[in-house]
């Protein structure tokens, strides 16, 4: 087996994976926490990605980077990214063909999460805003601080991404997200497409919650990797409303990768999802 | 199920035991005739295009109690096997989840199994029923089943239990092995009102350490805090790769176990086979040696013999 290969019966050959043009939408290293000096435990996490995104034939990644936002518990990290932005901009140094970025926001602090959509993403290189389901910037998407960044985001042209789940028993912290809610959310903005992200984990319930609301799509990864999700993703959305995750590297390459690769879907839906979608989303040249 | 079905069943089983116990001794896979004639690849065929033998030890049949799945009938779980290159599965039967006719469950699933040669029907038995001892005898001396599989956490006991030791015993005292569902599925997902918690597997030092002969394999655990540092001696012991996590879950669970204690499972057809596959090789830090081990010797030798 090469390095660079599932090389596995009956899964697609590195060509094919690469005929997929597969540009991946949920990319986590260091999700929580990029390390102290900013950015090494985030280096890190990228390099032991590196065989996975090889073996997957990636061409992009988006990853979503802390900008002093106070979206960590870490103080003094929060005053290094503010004093220093270059910080943000390590990892695009490191993968500049390969990177791209959705800031973290955190709707607790509204002037300066507006100020940061305009530096990062009106003015670049950011390709939209992030919405944490955990830690101190979670804020649940039906606040209406959630509204007022929402449209700072749409102004300055970006993408949102909403980190949602519906767990059983209940949400586990206070600015945890459900689909349902982020529904509610989009109806206001039905010019603009909100991403539901880990299809709400319990992907049952999310599609249904989010099938009404044409202007939401939902992203792959986050939840293991159950049989029929696609399908049903596929039945009951389209498949233009959907967007590959892969998670890397707190979660696999096989689980994320594999749930298309093992749905039954048409090679079109396929391609759709691993990248096409994302690509239109972004307003990016296909070519 | 007439008497007479079962003896012919019994006759049918023992002829595809040989089968296998041929195929096995060689790493080869015979073509049969019947419903599952078609040749599996194996270590015969392997190549560049089919490196290795594959055997998952985390396969189930029938229908999962919650929703449809794509794979859930037998013709279409074993036509997917045939297509990863997977030589052999352990099945168990999803409706010994529920149901507590685990006599029919366990009757079902030998009868599906001998007509699939890639397949080897697994006992499914329950100690919070009556007579489950007979269960075990069935499985043992009627089906020629190698090995049982328990769901502790939908059946109601834990390892703690004497009930669990009781079985635990006997399995050990036939010679088969024991698989133990530490879970189904993520506990977030589960439905409201059937909510079941991981099982505890640390009961398990006591009982291995006093029965050196017994075999148990953990099926989707995902090891978290000091399970593996507290269990990785424990002889007897092994587990399977279904629902570990991290691009490099695989070679972490190996490094921290003595040699060949994790076994390829996939959880299909709750889960899709094809993620299983990709993520004991993804990380390319297990060298080709232990690939093989984790994609079957390990699995082969856990199997065959006595730990």
């Amino acid at each position: 087996m090469t390095s660079s290969s599932l090389n596995l019966p009956g899964l697609p050959a590195a060509s094919q994976l690469r005929s997929y043009r597969i540009w991946d939408a949920y990319f986590t290293p260091a999700h929580g926490h990029p390390g102290r000096d900013g950015s090494s435990q985030l280096l890190r996490d990228m390099e032991l990605s590196e065989p996975a995104i090889q073996k997957g034939q990636f061409e992009k990644l988006c990853y979503f980077p802390h900008v002093g936002l106070g979206t960590t518990t870490d103080a003094d990290l929060e005053q290094r990214l503010r004093a220093h932005p270059q910080l943000v901009m390590v990892p695009f140094e490191r993968w500049p063909d390969r990177l791209l970025g959705m800031i973290q926001v955190n709707a607790h602090d509204v002037p300066r999460s507006r100020e940061a959509i305009r530096r990062w993403i009106q003015d670049g290189p950011m390709i939209g805003a992030y919405f944490p389901g955990g830690g101190p910037a979670a804020m649940t998407c039906t606040h209406r601080n959630v509204a007022l960044l929402v449209e700072a985001v749409v102004s300055a042209g970006g993408v949102i991404m909403q980190h949602t789940w519906y767990k059983t028993g209940g949400k586990q912290g206070p600015g945890e997200s459900t689909p349902a809610e982020l529904a509610e959310l989009a109806r206001h903005y039905p010019e603009h497409s909100f991403i539901c992200a880990h299809a709400g984990g319990e992907w049952e319930q999310g599609i249904r919650a989010i099938r009404g609301e044409k202007n939401v799509l939902i992203e792959t990864s986050g939840f293991d990797a159950t049989a029929g999700f696609l399908e049903r993703a596929v039945r009951e959305l389209g498949a233009n409303r959907i967007l590959f995750g892969s998670h890397l590297p707190s979660r696999s390459l096989g689980t994320e990768l594999g749930k298309v690769l093992g749905a039954e879907l048409t090679e079109a839906d396929k391609q759709r999802i691993l990248g096409t979608n994302f690509r239109q989303l972004l307003q990016r040249d296909e070519t | 199920m007439s008497g007479s079905h079962h003896a012919r069943g019994g006759v049918l089983v023992m002829k595809r035991r040989a089968l296998l116990k041929q195929a096995l001794g060689t790493g080869v896979l015979l073509p049969l005739t019947g419903p599952g004639a078609t040749p599996v690849p194996c270590l015969a065929e392997a190549s560049e295009n089919v490196p290795w033998e594959i055997v998952d030890t985390n396969a189930s049949l029938f229908a999962w109690p919650f929703r449809r799945l794509p794979l859930d009938t037998a013709g279409k779980i074993v036509a997917k096997m045939r297509a990863l290159g997977i030589c052999s599965a352990w099945a168990g039967s999803f409706e010994g989840i529920l149901q507590r006719d685990i006599t029919g469950v366990n009757a079902r699933v030998a009868e599906t199994c001998n007509e699939y040669p890639e397949l080897t029907p697994i006992g499914t038995l329950n100690p919070s029923l009556p007579d489950w001892r007979a269960d075990l005898r069935r499985c043992a001396e009627e089906h020629h089943m190698p090995g049982i599989r328990l769901y502790p956490g939908y059946h109601g006991y834990t390892l703690g239990e004497s009930r669990f030791q009781d079985v635990f015993e006997q399995v050990a005292g036939r010679n088969l092995f024991l698989q133990i569902v530490v879970s189904l599925e993520d506990p977030r997902t589960q439905p409201e009102w059937l909510q079941v918690r991981d099982v505890d597997p640390l009961p398990l030092r006591s009982l291995l350490q006093s029965t050196p002969a017994a075999r148990v394999q953990l099926l989707n655990a995902r090891p978290r805090g000091g399970m593996l540092t507290e269990l990785a001696s424990v002889p007897g012991l092994y587990w399977d790769t279904a629902r570990l996590e991290g691009t490099a879950g695989v070679p972490e669970l190996a490094r921290g176990l003595p040699p060949g204690r994790v076994l390829f499972g996939s959880h299909a057809p709750f889960l899709l086979p094809e993620a299983a596959l990709i993520r004991v090789h993804e990380s390319n830090q297990l060298s080709e040696q232990e690939l093989r081990e984790v994609y079957a010797s390990n699995a082969r030798r856990f199997l065959r013999s006595p730990a």
